[in-house]
């Protein structure tokens, strides 16, 4: 780490001692990066398999409410903090659905820690004078913290009328890693192996943890099964048995032989290694990549001079060469660059896509619920029905998603493409002909890498900002919250009302079915509607984002290559006395800024295969 | 189990079912096909009430089927085990016999590892196998035959498929006739599952009647502390008011399968293990007991080698060792008192004493109902001439009976589909008892204890009997409301009769107007 940064305090230094200022607010945002890591791990399980006791034994405190019966009901983050603090959540509305939907501002509310599990848990309905509780965070001084670890402890899914399986799957792509728990009680479910399988596909890190290993005697023999069913589905994750009753007592009575049996060190040694470890490479290629970039940027205008020196017969080739790729830097910053087409194009695109795939997924749920409905007098089957639709609609909803991120992934990575087929990505190659053996030979300049251009870390974290969990578990809540089917406003006639003697019985369903099926439509509209304004939210700060960033490497190149030409050009005219001496301050500058690609590289790679 | 069986004389109902079945055979005399099923279906009518056990994987099943029978006989094991539907009835002496899809049945040879039956398939894959039946001579299987099914969410989706076929088929009635459903924690999947069995259900939903719940792995409920079974019964009363599980089972019950199962089969070699480690003191065994890994560690200090330990772990779980020491400890120095106290507190008794209420006495009215449901659908899948009557008979008895119209209300009552709350708080309730959600006998029906006199059951009769033909008429009522508040009427009637009252009947109140 501290490599990494006295690179980047070097670089800066090259940059600032070679007329290049403008390219050390870039290598400050790495710096910060370096010292703001925020690995946000999920730990998801199906219901009642020990995740909120996982968690607090993890961080060796009480926080998350752990009952034999109720459950927790909304995500609770666990991160470092200087002071204990707890923060809850809520949005103002006196249902979910208003809460959730009328995009009415985050609140954050601190609150007295023994107070979290009222908010928390489901049994208590997670309600307080019109606002409803959408997450909760806990910041504790904690050494497993430190590096920058969030903990989130998940609902779980499965239980009766829950979305929630649907919620922690829209959550996945946002996660750097994924703990799943299940329980010594038995072997891994078909649902628990088809949630693996999903989750390897959207998280690049998914990791098994095995719990209650003190009251199951055979939990031997289910690590094994276990481990047959991955290998079975194909699905690479390790797998930790641990107990958390055990280490909570092995802490509290400083027992280290307990401590070995629960499991622990195996699991901790995990989440620094496996996660925070590889969460802390991820960061540094980053880091080092950008420092790359600067160090090439640095090189063109160097280089620009010193083949002028080198070669004054051909400087005029040269300078035009570098002409050249100027204007075509100039044009990649117009509105016309291929590369804007593609994005404004494709936001646009992706718009419309995301809300026709919505509209063709809820078109199959209105046929499913009108089947059933033909079938059935909805008033007796209203709270299945309702149950039924949400479930639907949320897994709708969340495929939707999932899909929309991956588009505009790919999205992304067609822009990079144009602009790097527009000429951003290399900058002139600058080859100097052959002296008599006086000089070395200047290397070839590589062109940028494509993944430094877009994939930057800067891309990556703020794409992530855009989308912020708790808004979509809350866009998800809401819809679940909204309530379908009321019995009172179908039939409210037919308690009552006169009307409703006279009709016949058939009359009566028949009329009950119509107005659900209306309600059901009004429903998936409303639902539509919400999903396109927030895609369209999404979608506008991914473009600005992306646009943001390629103007600034269109920028960079300009600014490099208007650098070199004047180099260049004063370089023509300088004195022959002049050149020599010039050529050696410049052979020593282009020597630091070599030096230091080549350990901005050897950090990098160096990253892949020690992890610290 | 009640041992009783089907001592009892038949209702006129179970007669008129019975006469059904016989006309339905004469009328289809020339269709063999037709003929079979028919008398199967009559022959089951003298067969022992069919009772499943179904749940998701691991609940449970075998272990309490286990408990249920006093022998262990199912075999359980840590991976999923059932795999084929299994049959349990009784039989003069063992016997195991496979029924392939197709071919013949054959009989499988015995085997028994340490007591366990090994249910060897052959060279047939669990997906060829209908079912398995196992005749054991065991008291406890002659008032019911109990099938075991595998889990409905097995990881092999065959296996869950083959007891979803045999439970809650397409277009038949259900092959048994009542079900003992296991719940862990309530999940999606057990109420699609519930709500599946339900459905199948042709022209009635009678689940409430022939559905019972059970909260099983009742001792892990609490992580294997000693107060895990009061957890456990809150648990159980939680879901027992929930609204969707109210509508799908008559109630729902906690259940420590693996305790009941080892207190049913102690041996006196566990009890002599348990009672020296029990002497030794609670400095060295308290520790032990922390987790299962050190319980068995071989360097423990206790007279019992390790894997006798492990046996026992595996036999009793680690809520049945920590219970057991605490009942040697206090004083329970006799095999046999232990183990009645171990079942007592598993929770058994109460299942079967449910099972006695609800499926026992019940038996013949629910047999009569999946009898009824085949001939309809012998008639509607093979149409005959001449099976005109046969159908309207049908519908009269399922419509008409008064069994069946009772069980109809009661699932309306917990459906919330009828409510008489406009008549007090405890009137639904009263009105669930009086219908026999609590028992068919009539003190159960009027909530009088056993000690109840002659006197206090006549006078009971004739107040409900008054007060339902006084609601009957409540102009807060609907229609649905109204026919139930007689039929209500009508059952205190049937008791009075039965009592050999003469049943006067009341002036109604002048209406109004």
């Amino acid at each position: 780490m501290d490599d990494l940064r006295q690179l980047v305090e070097r670089a800066k230094h090259a940059a600032s001692g070679n007329g290049r200022e403008d390219l050390c607010p870039r290598l400050d945002t790495a710096t910060q990066r370096l010292d703001e890591p925020g690995v946000r791990v999920l730990v998801v399980g199906e219901f009642k398999q020990g995740k909120s006791l996982l968690v607090n034994a993890l961080i060796n405190a009480p926080v998350c409410p752990v009952d034999d019966d109720v459950a927790t009901a909304v995500p609770t983050t666990v991160r470092f903090g200087d002071e204990s603090a707890t923060l809850v959540f809520t949005r103002v509305g006196a249902s979910t659905a208003d809460a959730a939907l009328d995009g009415s501002p985050l609140e954050r509310r601190v609150v007295p820690i023994d107070d979290l599990e009222r908010y928390v848990t489901e049994q208590r309905g997670s309600r307080d004078h019109g606002r409803r509780l959408v997450g909760a965070e806990v910041s504790l001084r904690r050494r497993i913290l430190e590096h920058g670890l969030v903990i989130v402890d998940t609902p779980g899914v499965g239980g009766i009328g829950s979305a929630h399986a649907a919620m922690t799957i829209a959550e996945l792509p946002l996660a750097d890693a994924v703990l799943l728990v299940s329980d010594a009680a038995q072997e891994y479910s078909e649902p628990e192996i088809d949630f693996l399988r999903q989750a390897v596909k959207l998280c690049p890190n998914v990791a098994c943890v095995l719990t209650k290993t003190d009251i199951y005697p055979r939990w031997q023999q289910i690590a094994e099964l276990d481990k047959v069913h991955l290998a079975g589905a194909g699905i690479i994750a390790e797998l930790m048995p641990v107990s958390s009753t055990l280490r909570i007592q092995a802490v509290a009575a400083d027992d280290r032989e307990m401590n070995r049996e629960s499991g622990f060190p195996g699991l901790v040694r995990y989440v620094q290694e496996g996660i925070l470890g590889r969460a802390e490479v991820l960061a540094k290629r980053s880091v080092a990549l950008d420092v790359a970039y600067a160090a090439e940027h640095l090189s063109l205008s160097l280089q620009g001079e010193l083949s002028v020196l080198r070669d004054p017969a051909h400087n005029q080739e040269v300078i035009a060469g570098l002409e050249a790729a100027r204007l075509r830097s100039d044009a990649l910053k117009r509105q016309s660059a291929r590369w804007q087409t593609t994005l404004n194009d494709g936001v646009v695109d992706l718009q419309a896509d995301i809300e026709y795939d919505m509209r063709d997924r809820t078109r199959g749920i209105i046929r499913e619920a009108e089947e059933i409905l033909d079938a059935a007098d909805p008033s007796l089957i209203a709270t299945q029905f309702d149950e039924w639709f949400q479930q639907r609609v949320a897994e709708s909803v969340a495929d939707n998603f999932v899909w929309a991120h991956e588009r505009s992934q790919w999205l992304a990575a067609q822009v990079a493409e144009h602009f790097a087929e527009a000429g951003g990505a290399a900058l002139p190659d600058l080859r100097v002909a052959d002296t008599t053996g006086v000089l070395d030979p200047v290397r070839p300049m590589p062109p940028i890498e494509q993944d430094h251009i877009s994939f930057g870390g800067k891309i990556l974290i703020g794409m992530r900002g855009s989308y912020g969990g708790v808004l979509m578990f809350g866009l998800l809540t809401g819809i679940a919250g909204m309530a379908l089917v009321n019995p009172l406003s179908i039939g409210a006639g037919v308690v009552l009302g006169q009307r409703a003697y006279k009709e016949d019985k058939m009359n009566r369903i028949k009329r009950r079915q119509f107005d659900t099926k209306v309600v059901v439509r009004r429903q998936i509209d409303e639902v539509i509607l919400h999903v396109a304004k927030q895609a369209r939210d999404r979608l506008r700060q991914v473009q600005r984002l992306l646009r943001d960033h390629f103007i600034d490497v269109a920028d960079d190149m300009q600014r490099s290559l208007t650098e070199s030409i004047a180099a260049a050009q004063r370089a023509s005219q300088l004195a022959v006395e002049d050149r020599d001496r010039r050529i050696r301050e410049l052979d020593h500058a282009v020597a630091q800024v070599d030096a230091i690609t080549q350990q901005s590289s050897q950090l990098s790679m160096q990253g892949n295969t020690v992890l610290t | 189990m009640s041992e009783s069986g089907s001592g009892r004389s038949p209702s006129a109902m179970e007669q008129a079912v019975r006469s059904v079945l016989l006309d339905a055979v004469e009328a289809y005399q020339d269709d063999t096909i037709a003929v079979t099923v028919l008398r199967q279906h009559l022959d089951r009518l003298e067969e022992p009430l069919r009772v499943a056990i179904a749940g998701k994987m691991k609940s449970g099943k075998s272990t309490l089927l286990n408990a249920l029978i006093g022998e262990e006989i199912a075999p359980t094991d840590a991976g999923e085990c059932t795999r084929v539907v299994t049959w349990y009835q009784h039989g003069v002496r063992p016997r195991v016999t496979l029924t392939p899809n197709t071919g013949e049945v054959r009989e499988l040879p015995i085997r028994r590892i340490e007591g366990r039956l090994q249910l060897d398939l052959g060279e047939d894959a669990p997906g060829d196998v209908e079912r398995l039946t196992v005749e054991w001579p065991s008291p406890s299987l002659r008032g019911a035959t109990i099938v075991d099914t595998p889990g409905i969410d097995s990881l092999s989706t065959n296996v869950s498929v083959r007891t979803m076929t045999f439970l809650t088929p397409e277009d038949e009635p259900s092959s048994a006739d009542a079900l003992i459903y296991l719940l862990r924690h309530l999940h999606a999947s057990d109420v699609r599952f519930l709500e599946s069995f339900r459905d199948t259900a042709v022209g009635g939903n009678a689940t409430v009647a022939n559905t019972i719940g059970v909260l099983s792995r009742a001792d892990e409920i609490g992580a294997g502390r000693i107060d895990s079974l009061l957890s456990a019964r809150s648990v159980a009363a939680r879901y027992r008011e929930h609204p969707t599980i109210r509508q799908l089972c008559s109630t729902v019950v906690p259940v420590a399968g693996l305790l009941a199962q080892a207190g049913r089969t102690m041996r006196q070699s566990e009890y002599a293990e348990l009672a020296a480690i029990a002497d030794q003191p609670r400095t060295v065994t308290d520790p032990m007991l922390l987790s299962v890994g050190r319980f068995v560690r071989p360097d423990a200090p206790v007279p019992v080698p390790p894997d006798r330990r492990a046996a026992l772990l595996d036999r009793f779980g680690v809520f049945g060792v920590r219970l057991a020491l605490t009942f040697v400890r206090s004083g329970m120095r006799d095999a046999t008192a232990l183990s009645q106290e171990l079942v007592r507190r598993s929770g058994l008794d109460e299942v079967r004493r449910l099972l006695a209420v609800h499926f026992s006495e019940r038996a013949g009215l629910l047999k009569a109902r999946s009898a009824l449901l085949g001939v309809d659908r012998v008639l509607r899948d093979r149409p005959h001439a001449g099976t005109e009557t046969i159908a309207v008979d049908i519908e009269r008895i399922l419509a008409g009976a008064h069994e069946f119209r009772e069980l109809a209300v009661l699932s309306s009552l917990r459906a919330t589909h009828i409510t008489f709350a406009v008549f007090g708080p405890d009137t639904n309730e009263a009105a669930e008892r009086l219908l026999g959600a609590s028992g068919t006998g009539s003190l159960q029906r009027l909530g009088l204890g056993s000690n109840a006199t002659d006197t206090e059951l006549h006078a009971a009769t004739h107040d409900a009997l008054r007060a339902w033909r006084v609601r009957a008429e409540s102009p807060l009522l609907d229609r649905a409301g109204a026919s139930a508040c007689r039929l209500l009427a009508r059952t205190c009637e049937g008791m009075l009769a039965a009592l050999g009252t003469d049943v006067t009947p009341t002036e109604a109140p002048p209406k109004a107007g």
